[in-house]
């Protein structure tokens, strides 16, 4: 996620990263991981193996993805993917639960 | 999906042409390459009725009886030149012989899609959740500075600051080499640009020419996939 500072709110952090903030630590899915000193962004980043790189010259801060198991995916309970159509309308990808899904990425290039 | 960065002309005319009766989304900061593991194009994924991924992210090709004529023939031709290579370095290399061979099975792949859709979970082709994590990507630390590193390109190449998104297109592709939508994107963006944009402008992922020294990337589409075995670029995995 992009933002301008690293102080970022529970919520934002969940809404950028997927990473819920709960009582036990941060979760997403099943898998929840302890936060020993409380949440910050910066101590969950750490824990959940997210980069954090800065662009000095915008001010602009970067968290990567988790890597805390080594791989992609540290669940199999797809996270939620809101996106928009061609319209702008946004479309929910839980909205499809109850279907079996075939999401294909593909590119104009 | 569509992953690109683009305004939504960029996509408009390939999802007009297909008119498809499912959604068809927009992800222009390449959500599912960080979500989900997708590192190519096409990169394919399925999602059971409860929203449990039951196979991550791989090559998903249709065979080639699905295409238009020109792409077919095109492809074919590709697909012909790489087993006359490969028969070539048999003798010499088998083991590069056989990545060359060893790209994704087109006709299998969809037959494993429709098994699934046919028998959900009872279809051998549908993993549990061990074997999808197991199947995903790897990713360690450094691909997630590759990934924040392309977040950032993306956001200053859409604000208009096109030098500073070069300096971390690069990184993104130094961390993330086995990522080549982080690199044809950004191929894409300079090639469309050097050649004016047009239908085929972003087809352009190599420098012109007398313009190499221009070109601001290490590597470029023409030198990378001419270097990158099928089994490398689209492995088999069904």
């Amino acid at each position: 996620m992009i933002s301008e500072t690293l102080d970022i709110s529970a919520a934002d952090f969940h809404a950028g990263t997927g990473w819920e903030i709960k009582p036990e630590g941060a979760c997403k899915g099943e898998v929840c991981v302890p936060l020993p000193d409380g949440y910050s962004a910066e101590h969950a980043a750490e824990r959940l193996g997210m980069a954090v790189v800065r662009d000095d010259a915008s001010g602009l801060v970067a968290v990567g993805p988790e890597s805390l198991t080594g791989r992609a995916l540290v669940t199999a309970e797809a996270p939620e993917v809101v996106l928009p159509d061609l319209d702008g309308n946004e479309f929910h990808l839980s909205s499809l639960r109850g279907k079996k899904v075939v999401v294909v990425a593909w590119a104009p290039y | 999906m569509s992953l690109e960065l683009s305004d939504p002309d960029a996509s408009r005319p390939f999802i007009e042409a297909a008119n498809p009766t499912h959604p068809s989304l927009l992800d222009p900061t390449h959500q599912l390459d960080a979500l989900f593991g997708v590192i190519n194009i096409p990169n394919v994924f399925w999602i059971d009725e409860e929203g449990v991924i039951v196979r991550p992210p791989e090559p998903g090709w249709p065979p080639s009886d699905h295409y238009p004529e020109w792409l077919r023939g095109m492809l074919d031709e590709r697909d012909a030149a790489a087993q006359a290579r490969a028969d070539e370095v048999e003798a010499d290399d088998p083991a590069l012989a056989a990545k060359i061979r060893g790209g994704q099975d087109k006709a299998k792949y969809v037959a494993a899609l429709r098994d699934w859709a046919e028998k959900g979970s009872d279809s051998e082709y549908a993993m549990s959740p061990e074997q999808v994590l197991a199947a995903s990507q790897d990713r360690p630390v450094g691909k997630s500075e590759g990934a924040a590193h392309f977040e950032l390109a993306n956001h200053l190449w859409r604000a208009g600051n096109h030098d500073a998104a070069i300096a971390h297109f690069n990184e993104a592709h130094r961390l993330q080499p086995e990522n080549w939508t982080y690199k044809r994107q950004a191929w894409s963006l300079v090639g469309n640009e050097a050649a004016g944009g047009g239908e085929m402008g972003r087809f352009n992922q190599w420098p012109a020419p007398g313009q190499e020294d221009d070109w601001p990337f290490e590597g470029d589409f023409m030198t990378e996939s001419g270097a990158t075995p099928a089994g490398d670029y689209y492995p088999a995995t069904i």
